[in-house]
């Protein structure tokens, strides 16, 4: 049980980070829109708009690789993964972990932050406008973002591990995912019949429900 | 394979369908030949192993054992870097000023840079390049006005120049420019030369070229290798390798007079593009702004005054005799190819 | 083994490797490191100082400065509003009721709705499941044929990763460098005509063969006119556009008649008669748009004369004086305009001639359920297609008109908005993570001089392009 508590820890801190940096999507589409006005209606654009849509963009994706993996909705190549047995499927996951995963992502971290720091020694500013700004602490989000992925990597080996003991994969925190709008709009829906909406809804948990095996390594905990 | 051969990876800056990349490939083919097979270097184009604008990351950190580029890319680690390329080059064409930069002093200063930096790199100026289109519009710049509003590329210190003129300005690596212009990122934009400019695709996107403009009247190419990998060669192939440098920067520019002239003709009669001449009143208010820049950046970074003071010392001499003693060949052109001009033959 | 047999291997593990279900983005990063490391081994260095950590971090770098990715956050953003702002259900019904008199109209709703969202969508959203759940009863309750009705659901439901915007053409884009728009315009034709075809197919098989489509019972393609409008015709004119008109100009007639909610206001007459407009000013402004960017918008091209300006170049060579064809719209423009305008307005003129209570009640459904979202989308695309702005400026201010549709249209609350938002995350993270596995792999191949290798290799084939597109078909399937 205790198991559980560590690996829903981790989950919760990756998903924190994540939900705080999906924001900036909404910062990213402001700028977007205020930058559209000023140049199209004012004939005024903004030189540093470059720098800064790249910025929001570029960390947005970054912080949010964690929360991705968190919720096991990095794309995988499913065909035969879904069919095979959780204990299969955990051991594939444990080895690749161990040998595709952790060397990328420590290379983020340990290369990851010379990188950045050079970038802090001589402070660096952009070279894409003039007195650009300045890029050293996006580049720092290099090491966060792979140290952030790495814990939630730590997670996913433990996951694999309990899996392989105990041929069940361990659940997930809940969080929003895709098909959450059918039963939204089939709550809402003036115009589909009860008889329709009842089989309509059933249908749309079956999807769900096969959507999330497909791949997921592990229900979530609803 | 030649015995105890070495292999070196390179990576330019350029597209590979660009005359650059060619340039940089036609300094390989020399060093390996020169080396009879014994050094042998082999150059993808931009964005093979990193994007254009990391190739002095790439190079220092020995991901890529060198590179080939122009020095006004690194302009975001040390504003000093476009001195090499940006700007009027106080009435120094390119050529006078590589002779600054190996006669007088140039070398020793970007040195310094690199290592203030850090930036472990053996670098190469190489390469001079004939003055630089204004760039290529919608519509003719007739007056500097037009710049408001406008959103244009070019590179290094030149940014500053633009965006004092009134224009939005990004720098975007050179196979970048047409793509961006062509899904409306960009108004306007420079790049380098009739042949460049032609294989980039310009004409696909602009039918309207403007030429000469002082803002990269005296740039060149960089050759540049990994410091360690560099230091680790036997004296002899170093001393092949400046002297290859050498021959190319030569090679390049004879090169460029047939290869330019011949594109021109075609970007006229095949891809039907109109030229102008740059406004003199622009040109002029080029320079003037370009002063108070530097005057900026005197007081920010101390390697800008050092070297701006280098070139002014070498250029006051150079340009001085370069004026007094060369004829102006305008005249000869016309006498031969001007709208009353006669030929022997 | 040679640097460039290494890179060929690394390619013909991906296949393979990519079989084995691991989150694809790090199977692709593991190959690039794996075999980055054996590129860059130095036997004289401690492994940690192998080259290819450096690699993995400026790749990264190169893909979160990548501008042509930033669209897709937006675009995704975008789709989810929609979404969640959007209601599925009366679009479906009203469009259903629009094609009541076609032939296995709920197929043809299901179809329609389907390319709708393949348009508003970047991705095979979650909405092509809904419409599966929606339309696929009341067409099996309505005696359709069930590989007729689950057919146009699958077919429908993938229709959306091929027409733009769609974020694999965006990635694409990326990789290989191509023009975004470009790329947009050469799948927009065939994802569209793929659809008509669709449709085609549809009412054609439903004409031969009714039986795979039994038009449905008079209840279900009764349209709700409101009790209030009948009584209203009585007292005007069958024909509401008429009516109306002139029960703006002598009212009290009007006024008079119960709603059942009340009398009949003159602001309800005005929305009413605003509603009767639709059709005409979507035809018009179309017709509008057209105009001007073929006429207006263009002519400010290179025609002109610059008499400040010193032409420079060989004089007499290709660039003199524009030629009439250079000079504004190309020719035949103003023919086909005026022969399409001409049928625009006969179709109008016959449409407003027929306007009848039910028809004036289907265009109030459409464009309350939508008409909105179909014209942000269809601005959003066009503005990229013709290189009016950018996709990433165009992206956004759809996100961002989605917001304000939701808004007002009052569907959108603040749980919703989080979804979208997480959602959005969620999606970005997986594509562009997936952008820097694949940057690696890609470098490291370049680094091995597999890139090479595959370049002289399809260059030596000599092949046209359209010799060689049949031959990467072949080496795909
Ligand atoms: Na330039
Ligand atoms: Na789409």
């Amino acid at each position: 049980m205790n198991v559980q508590r560590v690996l829903y820890t981790i989950d919760g801190i990756s998903t924190w980070f994540g939900k705080a940096a999906a924001w900036l999507i909404m910062i990213l589409m402001t700028v977007v829109c205020v930058e559209v006005v000023k140049r199209y209606l004012l004939n005024a654009p903004t030189a540093w708009i470059f720098d800064l849509d790249n910025m929001l963009y570029g960390t947005l994706f970054m912080l949010c690789g964690a929360y991705t993996l968190a919720q096991n909705a990095h794309v995988r190549g499913d065909f035969l993964y879904s069919s095979m047995r959780p204990r299969m499927q955990a051991a594939l996951d444990l080895v690749l972990y161990v040998v595709f995963f952790v060397p990328g992502i420590a290379a983020l971290i340990y290369a990851g932050a010379d990188y950045a720091a050079d970038s802090w020694r001589i402070a660096e500013h952009s070279n894409v406008t003039s007195n650009g700004p300045p890029v050293y602490h996006f580049k720092t989000v290099i090491p966060v973002a792979g140290a952030l992925v790495m814990l939630q990597g730590v997670a996913e080996i433990i996951r694999a591990a309990v899996c392989l003991k105990t041929g069940e994969w361990p659940s997930r925190l809940h969080d929003v995912a895709e098909t959450d709008v059918i039963e939204e709009q089939l709550a809402h829906s003036e115009y589909v019949d009860d008889e329709s909406r009842k089989i309509a809804i059933e249908r749309a948990k079956e999807i769900d429900e096969v959507a999330r095996q497909r791949g997921m390594g592990g229900d979530l905990n609803t | 394979k030649a015995q105890g051969a070495i292999s070196m990876r390179f990576q330019s800056t350029w597209p590979s369908k660009d005359i650059f990349h060619e340039y940089a490939l036609d300094f390989g083919k020399k060093v390996n030949d020169m080396t009879g097979g014994d050094l042998k270097i082999e150059v993808l184009p931009a964005g093979a192993v990193v994007p254009a604008f990391g190739l002095l990351d790439a190079v220092s950190k020995g991901v890529l054992d060198g590179g080939h580029g122009v020095l006004v890319y690194h302009y975001g680690k040390n504003t000093a870097l476009a001195l090499w390329g940006s700007g009027p080059g106080y009435g120094m064409d390119a050529n006078m000023l590589l002779a600054w930069h190996k006669y007088g002093g140039g070398k020793a200063l970007l040195e310094k840079i690199y290592a203030t930096i850090g930036a472990d790199v053996v670098s190469f100026p190489y390469a001079p390049l004939y003055s630089q289109p204004l760039g290529w519009f919608k519509k003719p710049i007739q007056s500097v006005d037009d710049f408001k509003g406008l959103k244009y590329r070019t590179v290094g210190i030149s940014i500053d120049l633009f965006t004092a003129m009134g224009a939005a300005v990004n720098a975007l690596p050179g196979g970048e420019i047409v793509a961006a212009m062509d899904r409306g990122l960009l108004d306007a934009a420079e790049f380098n030369n009739a042949s460049s400019d032609r294989a980039l695709g310009f004409a696909d996107v602009s039918k309207i070229c403007m030429l000469q403009s002082f803002h990269q009247n005296s740039e060149q190419l960089e050759i540049s290798f990994n410091k360690t990998k560099f230091n680790g060669l036997p004296p002899k192939m170093k001393a092949i390798i400046e002297g290859a440098v050498e021959a190319c920067s030569q090679d390049m520019q004879w090169k460029a007079i047939d290869r330019n002239s011949q594109d021109y003709i075609t970007l006229q009669t095949q891809d039907k593009v109109r030229f102008f001449k740059t406004p003199d009143p622009v040109l002029k208010k080029q320079l003037e702004l370009y002063d108070e820049i530097t005057k900026k950046y005197l007081g920010t970074n101390p390697l800008f005054k050092e070297i701006i003071e280098s070139q002014i010392a070498f250029a006051k001499r150079a340009t001085r005799w370069e004026q007094d003693y060369i004829t102006n060949r305008r005249m000869a052109f016309d006498h031969y190819f001007g709208p009353n001009g006669k030929l022997p033959v | 083994m040679s640097d460039p047999a290494l890179g060929l291997l690394m390619l013909g593990l991906i296949v393979v490797v990519i079989m084995m279900g691991f989150p694809t983005a790090f199977t692709l990063m593991g190959l690039g490191m794996f075999f980055g490391f054996i590129a860059f081994y130095d036997p004289t260095h401690l492994f940690t100082e192998n080259k290819v950590f450096e690699l993995m971090v400026q790749r990264t770098y190169g893909a979160m400065t990548n501008d042509v990715l930033i669209s897709i956050p937006l675009f995704v953003l975008m789709g989810y509003v929609m979404e969640r702002g959007a209601l599925v259900d009366k679009m479906f019904y009203s469009i259903q009721l629009a094609f009541r008199k076609v032939p296995a109209s709920l197929a043809v709703a299901t179809l329609i709705v389907c390319t709708f969202w393949g348009i508003a969508s970047g991705l095979v959203g979650a909405v092509v499941v809904l419409m599966g759940v929606i339309a696929f009863n009341p067409m099996l309750r309505a005696g359709y044929d069930v590989k007729l009705a689950s057919g146009v659901i699958t077919a429908g439901g993938t229709l959306g990763i091929l027409i733009p915007p769609s974020v694999m053409i965006i990635v694409y884009a990326a990789v290989a460098g191509q023009s975004v728009v470009k790329l947009y315009a050469a799948a927009m034709f065939p994802g569209f005509f793929l659809s008509f075809l669709y449709l085609i197919y549809i009412v054609g098989w439903a004409m031969i063969n009714p039986k795979i489509a039994p038009p449905l019972p008079e209840e279900q393609t009764r349209v709700p006119v409101p009790h209030w409008m009948r009584k209203f015709q009585a007292a005007y004119s069958n024909n509401v556009f008429v009516g109306l008109l002139t029960a703006l100009i002598s009212p009290s007639k009007a006024m008079v008649i119960d709603t059942g909610q009340g009398r009949l206001t003159y602001v309800q007459l005005i929305k009413n008669f605003a509603a009767t407009l639709v059709p005409f000013i979507l035809t018009a402004g179309t017709l509008a748009l057209v105009w001007w960017y073929v006429v207006i918008h263009q002519q400010a091209g290179p025609e002109a004369v610059y008499s400040g300006l010193e032409q420079l170049g060989t004089p007499g060579l290709g660039s003199g004086p524009a030629t009439p064809a250079e000079l504004g719209p190309p020719q035949g423009f103003y023919l086909w305009f005026g022969i399409i305008a001409a049928i625009c307005v006969l179709l109008q003129v016959r449409y407003y001639a027929r306007l009848d209570a039910d028809r004036l009640q289907v265009i109030k459904l459409l464009s309350s359920s939508i008409m909105p979202l179909g014209l942000l989308t269809v601005i959003v695309l066009a503005v990229i297609l013709f290189g009016i702005t950018t996709a990433t400026e165009s992206a956004g201010v759809g996100a961002a008109g989605a917001f304000l549709l939701a808004l007002q249209a009052r569907t959108l609350d603040w749980k919703r908005t989080k979804e979208a938002v997480f959602l959005t995350a969620k999606t970005t993270a997986m594509v562009c993570w997936l952008f820097v596995g694949s940057a690696l792999f890609s470098g490291v191949f370049a680094i091995l001089g597999g890139q090479a290798l595959v370049e002289q290799w399809v260059l030596s084939l000599n092949m046209s392009p359209i010799q060689f597109m049949i031959l990467s078909q072949a080496i795909i399937f």
